[in-house]
């Protein structure tokens, strides 16, 4: 690890972090005190088996939910001190999405979807920066074109393209290949670790695809709502391995 | 560059286009209302002033007798005596007098038959086209003869006339034979506007009009060069106390306000029916908007994810909502004038003569249906705004959490409040009645929409149980919805969204409910009426006059002195100032004892000839007055009187709350009387068919008079609370139409949201009739549900505004079981109709297609 990175604050990290569904007898922990960081400029997975809480954490790590007891920060930022409209602009400014489905909004074009973020926000997009997102995705005789219009690795490329637009400290995919075929998921992920490398970006990710989740710089094991885990420069054989062990 | 909410807004509605077309035309429809009432209003009133200011011909002043009180243009006018014309010809600048004479005249058309006309028949007294009241002469003569007439053109023509036939004329006085030497005209036209005119030459008329020396006024025209008012000052130094001078511009002004003060009223009717149809607008745009945010919360949420703040996301719904109230404003204007047009026309097949003239689109017009198009479709649309900022970005990824966000439910106590503070409302306007019509009808009319919205919001919480228990009894002679497949299927998905349920039926429940709470006050006035009718009335006997003017009082004393009949009585009416307050007075003879049973409790019907007053025991206790009191009255001529209380009774359904002599009226009025109606009974040992004919033949000389027996007088006053009905109900019909697209609206929203699950139950083997069967009966469900809704609602609010009128309308308070039983019925159609759409759009999905929906 750089030492230059360990020294300023992580991307984003969780302290002592918990989140409880229900009441007593039905009470479901589905993070049960978590405590991770995730590194600048780092490509992280997160993977555990259904129910594990590996959405629950990423949820809370964006702002998304809200925990039951403990910390989570974005950068030097507690999220638990935000209101509402705080938490909306730290996502608009500070986090970038990718979804497994449902990531456009239907009714604005390929470029519009992407600079939307920082429409919202009334802020003017560099152009610098997102023609070297648009080429690096490579979408740009795409851009007028309609979600509709567009093939599904498509979308998930202007989704990628989106997270990245408006160079925010850290994007969350949650499954962002769940709904692709092998080949066209392999496109998205070699684009995301592009980011990562070449752009410098920082991307956590939720998945269950060993296969995807070996594009990381590192894994991040949860079961029953624990750090279980962990690997670096992982290989898609070291961590179906360690899911194996997992599930049983 | 454009805000992205503003973008995200427009393309929202274009994408949404169909979706949104439906409430699009709600809110046209009742835009058109409100501002069609207006055109209609403006466009009417602004060419009656035209016509009577044209009317006014050369007329630069008018001497008449003033009035105590009232309308200055109906007010009832003792004449001018014929006296005062050469002396005010004398008058310097007076160019010319003129006596205005203008009493009943019924022409007989050349087949023998009286001449129908849609207006007034008149005779008047006319010098000539060189006379001031702007009556031309299109051929022929004017009448310079005894037995000379013209006639106005399009009324001869009508009857069948030409120059120099002879006309048989009917008058006050009776039938007379006259040649017709002239056809006359009004201004440029042919005639009087749907009256017939009869002009005979001053003294002629003031013969055959039975004018007694006496005209209704004097019309004066001023030489040029003379200042009209000087004129004025001076007429006026001369005329006798209680006669005045106005201007012509005054007399016209005065004839168009009085109208146009109906034209008013009747504008405002429409207006109310505007407001419901708009209500009832409001819930399809707010289920609508509710519909389509719960469609689209992934977005919604996913906007929320990338950064969309709350308060853009309600920018977004709004703008929407403000975006649809725009176009639909923009049509609703258009549209107004369209509805404006087709009443017109209606009305004018229906025998009322609006005058034409061009559309009035005023300022105030555009500047109304702006601010209510636009007002009411952003109103509704700001809940379901709210509740979609509501929606947590999470739900981008889990939609269960954005659901359970929308359902979030605090209504029941909001529901209950509004439900309570609307009753009480309604109950103190109706009952407390504070402050005068305004306030208690404002007071009434809040507290009722706000018992609707109470009723809307709290119908969710039924809703389920509801649709289940309608799904169990509805198809009872055939078998229980819920046996088969799509029976139960449309019964589950009524209850598995009961807010949508309960705010599509809402629309219908409010409709409905004004539907029945009118059928139950209609029905209340019936019965009253029928049964006052049926217990008072004894006469053999009615004689009623076609054309509203009155009969001739020659008639009643023809008839009076027939051998066949017993007592005859005529009933005329005048208007008098008691205690402050004007009031309808009724005339007739002590022998009315005979015609009707009008109760007496105390005293006696005969004490009315000792000049003594009868009076309703309503008015009696509220003035506190018993028998022997005496009561002081202004007449409208301005003189009083002292009248001693003769009598007081209980049935005010005939003889109105107020009865004096026929003497006692001569008295105070010198205007020319008329009689409304005149009751007979047959004299001891006549059959009915002879009295019937012996009056039938009397009548043939007054042929605007329709005579009736008991039944007949009753069906025919029924048949005006039918008619005035039939047009209530017509109005309502709008805000039921309304109701009936928010269900079909509903429907397809439902079925555009259910495609996945259509493709699916096709898949594993339903067929489309099967498919189009479960629609229709959730559609019936629903309507059914609105229509029970609306009829509980409806018939205590009918009972209520019963039980709050006055005695002399209401004594029995009815419930039309028939009536409700047929609404009932109908929403079954309602259903089936609105389904009909819906239904067919949820066959035609393609199986693949609908499966691979997301």
């Amino acid at each position: 690890m750089d030492m230059t990175q360990v020294a300023s604050y992580p991307a984003a990290a969780a302290l002592n972090a918990s989140k409880i569904y229900g009441k007593d007898d039905s009470e479901v922990r589905a993070l049960d005190d978590v405590t991770v960081d995730f590194q600048l400029g780092h490509f992280t997975a997160i993977m555990g088996p259904s129910g594990s809480g590996k959405s629950t954490l990423m949820h809370c790590l964006a702002g998304l939910d809200s925990l039951t007891s403990g910390s989570v920060c974005i950068g030097d930022t507690d999220l638990a001190q935000l209101d509402d409209k705080q938490l909306t602009t730290l996502r608009r400014e500070k986090v970038g999405f990718i979804f497994q489905a449902y990531n456009l909004i239907p009714t604005l074009t390929a470029l519009e979807n992407i600079t939307l973020p920082m429409d919202l926000g009334g802020l003017k997009p560099e152009q610098e920066w997102l023609d070297t997102v648009i080429d690096a995705m490579n979408l740009r005789n795409r851009l007028s074109h309609r979600p509709s219009e567009l093939s599904g690795g498509q979308q998930q490329r202007v989704a990628v393209a989106r997270a990245l637009a408006s160079r925010p400290q850290i994007i969350f995919a949650d499954e962002p290949t769940g709904n692709l075929d092998s080949k066209t998921g392999a496109e998205i992920l070699t684009f995301m670790k592009h980011a990562v490398t070449d752009l410098h970006q920082t991307i956590v990710m939720v998945t269950h695809d060993p296969l995807a989740a070996a594009y990381a710089d590192r894994v991040v094991f949860l079961a029953d709502g624990r750090v279980v885990d962990e690997l670096s420069e992982p290989t898609s054989a070291q961590v179906l391995d360690r899911m194996k062990r997992l599930g049983n | 560059m454009v805000s992205p909410v503003v973008r995200l807004t427009a393309r929202g509605v274009v994408a949404r286009k169909f979706r949104i077309l439906l409430t699009t035309l709600a809110v046209v429809s009742g835009v058109a209302f409100v501002s069609g009432a207006f055109v209609l209003t403006d466009s009417v009133k602004a060419a009656i002033d035209n016509l009577f200011e044209e009317l006014r011909g050369d007329i630069d002043l008018e001497v008449r007798t003033t009035i105590a009180f009232g309308d200055e243009a109906r007010g009832e006018r003792d004449p001018v005596p014929l006296s005062l014309l050469p002396e005010i010809s004398k008058i310097e600048g007076v160019r010319l007098v003129e006596a205005n004479l203008r009493r009943s005249a019924t022409i007989i058309k050349a087949d023998g038959e009286p001449l129908k006309v849609s207006g007034p028949a008149f005779g008047i007294a006319w010098d000539g086209p060189d006379g001031l009241d702007g009556r031309t002469l299109i051929a022929g003569t004017a009448p310079k003869g005894t037995k000379d007439v013209a006639i106005d053109k399009s009324s001869a023509k009508r009857a069948g006339y030409e120059i120099g036939d002879i006309v048989t004329i009917v008058g006050p006085t009776g039938k007379d034979q006259f040649t017709l030497v002239g056809l006359t005209g009004s201004g440029n036209t042919n005639g009087g506007g749907g009256a017939s005119i009869s002009a005979f030459n001053p003294d002629t008329a003031n013969d055959f009009l039975g004018a007694q020396d006496q005209a209704d006024s004097l019309l004066i025209g001023v030489l040029p060069g003379f200042s009209l008012s000087e004129v004025q000052a001076s007429i006026a130094e001369m005329l006798p106390e209680s006669i005045e001078v106005i201007t012509g511009v005054q007399a016209a002004k005065e004839i168009s306000g009085s109208i146009n003060d109906v034209i008013d009223i009747f504008g405002k009717v429409l207006l109310g029916f505007a407001a419901i149809s708009l209500f009832v607008s409001a819930f399809l745009i707010f289920n609508t908007f509710a519909i389509i945010v719960s469609q689209r919360l992934r977005e919604l949420a996913l906007m929320r994810a990338v950064g969309a703040s709350t308060q853009q996301i309600r920018a977004m719904i709004i703008g929407e909502g403000l975006i649809i109230g725009i176009i639909a404003t923009g049509l609703g204007i258009l549209g107004g004038l369209g509805v404006a047009q087709g009443i017109t026309a209606l009305f004018n097949a229906a025998g009322a003569a609006f005058p034409t003239a061009g559309l009035t689109l005023s300022l105030r017009t555009i500047l109304v249906s702006v601010f209510i198009g636009i007002g009411v479709t952003v109103t509704a649309a700001i809940v379901p705004a709210i509740r979609a900022s509501r929606i947590p970005p999470v739900a981008a990824m889990r939609p269960e959490l954005g659901f359970s966000a929308l359902q979030r439910n605090k209504r029941l106590a909001v529901g209950l409040t509004t439900l309570l503070f609307g009753i009480t409302l309604f109950s103190i306007g109706l009952f407390v009645q504070p402050g005068g019509a305004v306030i208690t009808l404002a007071s009434s009319a809040i507290g009722a929409v706000m018992l609707f919205l109470g009723v809307a919001s709290l119908s969710t919480t039924i809703a389920a149980p509801a649709s289940r228990l309608i799904s169990r009894i509805l198809p009872m002679p055939f078998r229980p919805m819920t046996r088969s497949v799509p029976g139960r299927l449309a019964s589950r998905n009524a209850q598995r969204t009961p807010r949508r349920t309960a705010s599509t039926a809402s629309a219908l429940m409010v409709g409905l409910a004004l539907v029945s709470t009118v059928s139950v006050v209609a029905a209340s006035v019936k019965k009253s009426f029928t049964e006052q009718l049926q217990s008072s009335v004894t006469a053999d006997f009615f004689i009623t006059n076609l054309s509203f003017q009155g009969l001739p009082v020659a008639f009643a004393e023809r008839l009076d002195a027939l051998d066949e009949l017993g007592s005859v009585s005529p009933f005329r009416a005048t208007r008098a100032l008691v205690n402050g307050e004007e009031k309808q007075i009724g005339a007739v003879k002590p022998e009315m004892g005979d015609i009707v049973d009008v109760g007496v409790i105390e005293g006696s019907i005969e004490s009315l000839a000792e000049g003594k007053l009868l009076l309703h025991r309503d008015p009696a206790r509220d003035l506190g007055l018993g028998i022997g009191d005496s009561l002081d009255i202004t007449w409208q001529n301005g003189t009083t009187a002292t009248l001693i209380i003769g009598g007081i009774y209980t049935e005010a359904a005939v003889a109105g709350n107020w009865l004096i002599s026929l003497e006692t009226l001569s008295q105070a009025s010198k205007a020319p009387p008329v009689d409304f109606f005149i009751g007979a009974k047959i004299a001891d040992g006549v059959s009915i068919e002879d009295a019937r004919a012996a009056v039938e033949k009397v009548a043939e000389e007054f042929p605007s008079a329709e005579v009736q027996d008991q039944s007949e007088f009753q069906k025919s006053q029924e048949d005006q609370l039918n008619q005035l009905l039939a047009i209530v109900y017509g109005l309502l019909i709008f805000a039921i139409l309304i109701a009936v697209l928010g269900i079909a609206n509903t429907m397809a929203l439902s079925v555009y949201e259910r495609t996945r699950e259509f493709g699916l139950l096709r898949a594993v083997g339903m067929s489309k009739r099967h498919l189009k069967r479960s629609v229709r009966w959730e559609a019936i469900i629903v309507s059914v549900f609105g229509a029970t809704l609306g009829v509980v609602v409806g018939i205590p609010l009918g009972v209520s505004v019963a039980m709050a009128l006055p005695d002399s309308f209401v004594t029995t308070t009815q419930i039309p079981v028939n009536t409700i039983v047929a609404i009932l019925l109908a929403s079954i159609v309602v259903g089936i109709v609105a389904a009909i759409f819906p239904a067919r759009r949820a066959a035609k999905l393609d199986v693949l297609a609908a499966i691979a929906t997301q």
